[in-house]
């Protein structure tokens, strides 16, 4: 079963950490990435630029209908947004995603990430696309073709 | 440039339940064109947000709470990520999005890996 874990912090306190704080920081999370890859269970990473570098789009007005090509809104218009969908006090800024055999192995996962100490860590179980293989969400059954 | 973009909707409310088959037809012709795109991979979908679990660890204990990180009209329901060579190719990606009729789409550039957060 794979997780998305999702990194937040509070983006100005990171912004104020001296370089070589934050370096020291960044090698703890170099460490845990190795410990999840000998462990198996290292699927991906990234770093998000900050939210200030986030735009979101969605319709103003209209109303949205649902019709056999899904959903359409004809009188309301695209609008894009600065910033992120929604403003916290603490920011997702980052990700890991890993396998783990249930979700109590992903909390303990979580708890070991460096982020955790500074922020919280939510854990979000990605769906297995075989097993959602009967809904046509895509030629080759699922919402997520495997990788 | 990569890009991250999250998809936001109300996993409560994602139309006629009998004509599904409809909405899963939009999303698996985007996700046949995210295939074909150069560096672009197909979206994960996630399950419900009420399967979240949040994880905080302070001076050495670990708490753990049931649910997302923040409770909003809508929820994250999946993501993908694109190679676009600007903001505004991101956005015609997210604007072809199916989402992007009835939730929100957020774009989030990545940072390039070797370089510090």
């Amino acid at each position: 079963m794979r997780y998305l874990l999702m990194l937040y912090a509070d983006e100005n306190a990171g912004a104020a950490i001296p370089p070589q704080d934050m370096a020291k920081a960044m090698d703890t999370m170099y460490a845990y990435q190795e410990a999840l890859t000998k462990a198996g269970a290292f699927v991906s990473t990234s770093a998000l630029a900050p939210t200030t570098q986030a735009r979101t789009l969605r319709m103003e007005g209209g109303e949205v209908r649902q019709t056999g090509a899904g959903f359409v809104n004809e009188g309301g218009a695209l609008k894009v947004q600065d910033g992120p969908y929604a403003e916290a006090r603490e920011q997702f800024g980052g990700f890991f995603i890993i396998e783990a055999e249930d979700m109590d192995a992903a909390v303990k996962w979580a708890a070991r990430c460096p982020a955790a100490q500074w922020g919280p860590v939510e854990i979000r179980p990605i769906v297995n696309t075989l097993s959602v293989s009967e809904a046509p969400w895509c030629a080759d059954g699922g919402f997520a073709a495997k990788e | 440039m990569r890009y991250m973009l999250l998809i936001h909707h109300d996993e409560n409310d994602l139309g006629d339940p009998d004509r599904l088959n409809e909405i899963y037809a939009g999303w698996a012709a985007f996700n046949a064109a995210l295939a074909k795109a150069a560096g672009a991979a197909p979206g994960e979908r996630m399950e419900p947000a009420s399967k979240a679990t949040t994880v905080r660890v302070r001076d050495g204990r670990t708490g753990i709470v049931d649910g997302p990180y923040s409770d909003t009209k809508e929820q994250l329901g999946g993501y993908f990520f694109i190679e676009a060579e600007s903001l505004e190719k991101a956005v015609e990606w997210a604007e072809l999005c199916p989402a992007s009729k009835y939730g929100a789409v957020e774009i989030r550039p990545i940072v390039p890996p070797g370089r510090d957060y």
